[in-house]
């Protein structure tokens, strides 16, 4: 067992940064400061170049440019401004360049599915950000937090395991691709067989980039509800720069300071430029003392974890070549004690280690053609393990029981490749190949040769009209292990229908493969007869998405923006259990149902001064699986959401103030109850709604340090009732946990760099 | 209260070694008292708890035998009646026919073989087992009759439970003077084999397999006060045909109600399970009828957040044949982190006089 001693790893740290010789800056021809429409400075800029290349401004606004960029020609984006396109005045080594202030959604960069850093705007995707802003803003203390507050995402606390499962609008997290920095996560776990996405260090997200709909034209597999782009923080615009965080926050009532009881967040971060090269490394602890609730004894309601993030990073780049290597390590223990006993206490623990090294690069040959690269290989291992105590000897020993310990193993090799041709003014094509190649293995999973996909696609973008861009896409693949759609194809298209409107729509075919788990899986025992199904086949889905996306600014100071979506996904060969017709003691896998969902979301946002403003509703329909059989059960049953956020920044005072609010609607179901008589008949059951708020204040002292303070769920929600009358061994019962109560949380940040 | 149970053992221990020291030099048969109390690791076999353990307090012995060693049990004493094997799940279905040769499973619906796999589906499954409870009163195989050709073929499934399956069976069952007759062939056979059964009254049951023969399953019937095993256990669900689901339970404990065993329970909230003395027998009810009146009642069946976990807040008293009553609780469902071998301590209460 690992266990990490914070001190140690700072103290390497320290060392590793004191050695790095200073060394003196290169010289800057250009320097260039970027003001608001006050003339204040706007601190941390981005500024591309024509070449895309990027620089970032520092606290004052400045930034320096070792040569004239091509053409003079610069683009300039900050988070809360508007971006622009300048040029570089000629003969000028002093520049002074003005951004108007927008809403922070208003004008996004994003970068998934796109080539390149693309604006929101401009993107044919509809792309949802949570920007860094509201990240630090909110001081959370895992991704969670974040996204639960976000319109058309649900989590399902697994208190057993101490994970959680999403649902994204109406689809299971075993649906949503999971990528971090473009790249995609494995190890997909427990019986929601999906990506535990709390297992990814909060301290290194910059911001997260969430894509309605399918996208399995580049992303391939899962990506069939939509892809969750965890964008981790690139660091490498400082010549030098050392973050500390540390966060300490009550678990509902529970608490005791720095250990044991509570949530404990500690984080170091470095990064060191030194000419082409960029050097990073960073640790954070995020130990989490569990929740006793109504539990008196032993055991938790929530159970305590402890985690430990290790990244480090070397990069390299010149004008037309970038290159970054990571490494990212996770250890993460989950504690499950067992009741009090008379003779023997049995607790488990759950163990994960993941190694993950990616290696990303891109490579602009000349101004036609570049292309980019993202390749990971990650070695996924969760252990459980069971602990005996003996209550009369005393004696505490791992127990050597057939079952009682068991690891599974995920390795996993991707390697994606996207070309960029522009082949004229209006059309350019986006050819690329996606390799993932994945091994599972471990009690419960069958020898198996794992499962090796290779997939072609090619997607071209076409504006015959500067208003208009057409977006057709098709993936190819060949997969080792189960049958793959034919083709996959998609469209998506964005017309400008005036200077304050855009409509989106698009079509797109996605699909979900099966996972190891459900090709191999085997577990027999007394009470226990499951197995996968080797002849499985991928899910596959239509989906249709439209949106129309309205800017305007109403004066200098109010700014509104709305956005109408709307979509249907249709899927086929949904994979669900049944009984094997050859042993119908058997529990196995079948390509059988069929699911769909659709939905209204409507995104209201106004930016008024120092106020922003965000109003959102949703209003989504899940498929009832039992209308095939009961007349009386509708299609679908819909589900309404709403949700508020609020920034207020308090001037005099540097604070920023920020509410989230999200009330989570009821969620119908149809479940078979079988009368005395033994016929079957629908009722409907209900999932209780409930409503979530959290406020927290962040306020800056000087340059350095800045504080968190807050609360987190105020309305004290802890569980919610089901009139579900089902429910097995594994399921939750009449009641879910959602929260463990009302939480405080204060944090500090302190930050150097030059 | 630790250090106490241990020198009680050790008294204990101690004790038997200088009896039977004694009982070397003396030739007369000696009345041994019964065992005051103990610790007793059940040998349940592990993890898939393959065995069925028999336990008698009065010696502080226990005796473990492979759930799938037999099949079929004929009662003894003055009954004619046959049991199936509970303990793997079997379970049974009548043809209508009463010659065996005209039976064959070739014949059966998916139905008539669905109805014999013990599952939460199953919901006719309670019409074809043993009464979990109570077997001899409700076997799922009607009393052997006198009148030779009312004695129907059974299909017969050989139980599935914690157990490789095997395939069906047929049989038929007739009296043969004070004993019985067995009729036995695999279910899509032509032809069969016939076995007598001699009743040995010894016993509460004589044990068969189709297998071995007659074999050695269950300890004389005044050697044994409880059981654990795995076995066929009901539970009310109004779905199910007669409103009863028969299902699988893998930590039943039974007591040995054909050998007059009784027993009752006591919660700790009531009287702790130390200060229980002989005078607080009389304020008890012993069953000696439903086999289950321990069954699963000694543990938590564990939920979403909980795993199994032996109960504390209960304990049992157990009347032995002999009239001696013992306090009874359950430790542990494991040993060294290992299911399927629970732990249980007992105490004399009273001797019989």
């Amino acid at each position: 067992m690992h266990r990490f001693d914070l001190n140690k790893y700072f103290i390497i740290c320290s060392l590793l940064f004191l050695a790095m010789p200073i060394m003196a800056q290169a010289q800057a021809v250009l320097q260039g400061k970027v003001v608001d429409s006050h003339g204040n400075a706007v601190s941390h800029a981005t500024i591309w170049l024509a070449d895309l290349k990027g620089e970032v401004a520092d606290e004052q606004g400045v930034f320096s440019l070792a040569e004239l960029p091509s053409e003079g020609k610069l683009k300039i984006s900050a988070v809360g401004f508007e971006t622009i396109w300048a040029t570089w005045p000629s003969g000028k080594t002093t520049e002074t360049f003005v951004l108007t202030s927008s809403t922070s959604d208003l004008e996004t960069v994003v970068v998934t599915g796109n080539f390149e850093p693309q604006s929101a705007r401009q993107s044919v995707y509809q792309v949802r950000t949570i920007g860094a802003e509201v990240i630090k803003n909110r001081a959370p203390s895992n991704i969670q937090e974040v996204l639960s507050t976000e319109l058309g995402i649900r989590f399902s606390q697994d208190n057993a395991l101490g994970s959680s499962n999403m649902e994204l609008l109406g689809m299971s997290g075993q649906n949503v691709k999971i990528l971090i920095d473009g790249i995609p996560m494995v190890g997909r776990q427990g019986t929601s067989n999906e990506i535990n996405i709390n297992q990814i260090d909060i301290n290194r997200i910059e911001r997260v980039e969430i894509v309605e709909g399918p996208m399995s034209v580049v992303y391939g597999a899962d990506a069939l509800a939509g892809v969750i782009n965890i964008i981790t923080k690139s660091d490498a615009s400082e010549k030098f720069d050392v973050k500390a965080r540390v966060q300490e926050e009550t678990v509902g009532n529970e608490y005791s300071p720095f250990d044991g009881k509570g949530t404990h967040i500690r984080s170091v971060t470095g990064s060191y430029r030194l000419k082409n090269w960029d050097f990073g490394a960073s640790f954070s602890q995020n130990n989490f003392g569990g929740w006793k609730g109504e539990e008196t004894g032993r055991e938790y309601e929530w159970l305590p974890k402890d985690q430990n993030f290790l990244n480090l990073k070397a990069g390299w780049g010149n004008e037309s070549l970038n290159l970054e290597y990571q490494l990212d390590f996770l250890d993460e223990t989950v504690f499950s004690y067992g009741p009090e006993a008379r003779l023997e206490m049995l607790d488990q623990e759950f163990i994960t280690s993941r190694w993950m090294h990616r290696l990303s690069g891109r490579w602009d040959t000349n101004s036609k053609f570049g292309f980019t690269w993202q390749g990971a290989f990650t070695d996924y291992a969760r252990e459980s393990q069971t602990w005996v105590t003996n209550v009369r000897t005393g004696e505490h020993y791992q127990s050597q029981a057939p079952g009682a310990n068991s690891t599974i193993d995920y390795t996993g090799f991707s390697w994606r490749m996207i070309g960029d041709w522009k082949i004229a003014d209006k059309f350019k094509l986006q050819p690329g190949i996606d390799l993932n190649l994945e091994q599972g293995s471990g009690e419960r999973i069958d020898e198996n040769e794992g499962i090796q996909d290779y997939a072609i696609f090619l997607s071209g973008e076409w504006s015959p009209v500067s208003t208009i861009k057409i977006k057709p896409g098709l993936r190819k693949s060949w997969n080792s292990a189960y049958e793959t759609p034919a083709l996959i194809p998609s469209l998506n298209t964005k017309f400008a229908l005036n200077e304050n409107l855009d409509l989106r729509l698009a079509y797109a075919n996605g699909f979900r493969a099966p996972s190891i788990r459900e090709l191999y899986f085997n577990f027999f025992d007394a009470s226990h007869s499951i197995t996968g199904n080797p002849d499985l086949k991928a899910e596959t889905s239509n989906s249709f998405n439209g949106s129309l996306d309205w800017k305007a600014q109403v004066n200098p100071t109010w700014k509104i923006s709305t956005v109408l979506g709307a979509f249907y996904n249709d899927v086929k060969d949904r994979i669900a259990y049944g009984q094997d017709p050859s042993d119908i003691q058997v529990t196995t896998l079948f390509n059988v149902e069929r699911y769909k969902t659709a939905g209204l979301t409507l995104n209201n946002s106004h930016s008024f001064k120092n106020l922003t403003a965000n109003v959102g509703f949703s209003y989504i329909g899940r498929y009832n699986l039992l209308s095939e059989e009961q007349t009386i059960v509708p299609d679908m049953s819909w589900t309404p959401e709403v949700n508020t956020n609020l920034t207020y920044l308090i001037l005099p005072w540097r604070t920023t103030a920020t509410l989230f609010y999200k009330w989570t609607g009821a969620l119908p179901g149809y479940e078979t109850i079988t009368d005395s008589e033994g016929n079957p008949s629908a009722t409907e059951i209900m999932l209780d709604g409930y409503h979530w708020i959290d406020i927290s204040f962040k306020k800056d002292f000087g340059k350095h340090l800045s504080v968190n303070a807050g609360a987190r769920n105020i309305l004290d929600v802890k569980q919610i009732s089901s009139t579900s009358g089902g429910g097995d061994a594994h399921g939750g019962g009449t009641q879910r946990p959602v929260g463990y109560g009302r939480s405080y949380f204060l944090g500090l940040t302190y930050q150097l760099n030059k | 209260m630790q250090q106490y149970r241990f020198l009680t053992l050790t008294a204990l221990m101690a004790g038997v070694t200088l009896f039977s020291s004694c009982s070397d030099d003396d030739p007369e048969p000696v009345v041994v008292p019964p065992t005051e109390s103990g610790i007793i690791e059940v040998d349940g076999g592990g993890a898939t708890y393959p065995n069925t353990a028999y336990i008698q307090f009065r010696t502080g012995t226990q005796t473990a035998v492979a759930r799938e060693s037999w099949d079929l049990a004929f009662a003894t004493g003055s009954e004619f009646k046959v049991l199936i094997n509970g303990t793997t799940g079997a379970m049974a279905s009548a043809t209508g026919e009463t010659d065996i040769n005209v039976v064959s499973s070739a014949d059966m619906s998916a139905a008539d073989s669905a109805a014999l796999v013990l599952s939460f589906t199953n919901l006719e499954g309670i019409l074809h087992v043993d009464d979990p409870s109570m077997p001899l009163s409700k076997p799922a195989i009607a009393a052997v009759n006198s009148t030779e050709a009312s004695n129907e073929v059974y299909i017969l499934s050989r139980g599935a439970s914690g157990v490789e399956a095997k395939s069906l069976k047929k049989i038929r069952i007739t009296r043969n003077g004070e004993g019985y007759t067995l009729q036995h062939a695999d279910a899509d056979a032509a032809d069969f084999i016939s076995v007598d059964v001699v009743k040995d009254n010894d016993h509460n049951f004589v044990y068969f397999s189709f297998e071995n023969g007659i074999v050695d399953v269950e300890p004389a019937k005044d050697s044994w006060d409880i059981s654990w095993t795995a076995g066929t256990s009901s539970t009310p669900y109004p779905a199910a045909t007669t409103g009863i689901l028969a299902y699988f339970f893998q930590d039943l404990v039974y007591q040995n109600i054909y050998g007059g065993v009784g027993a009752a329970s006591v919660l700790e909230a009531d009287i702790a399970y130390a200060d229980f003395t002989e005078q607080d027998v009389n304020s008890l009810t012993f069953d000696s009828s439903d086999r289950l009146a321990i069954g699963s009642t000694w543990r938590n069946g564990g939920g979403p957040t909980s795993s199994p976990a032996v109960k504390d807040d209960i304990y049992y008293i157990i009347k032995d044949a002999d009239e001696n009553i013992y306090k009874v609780r359950f430790l542990s469902l494991t040993k060294d982190g290992e299911r399927g071998k629970p732990s249980l301590e007992f105490e004399l209460v009273s001797e019989d006089l």
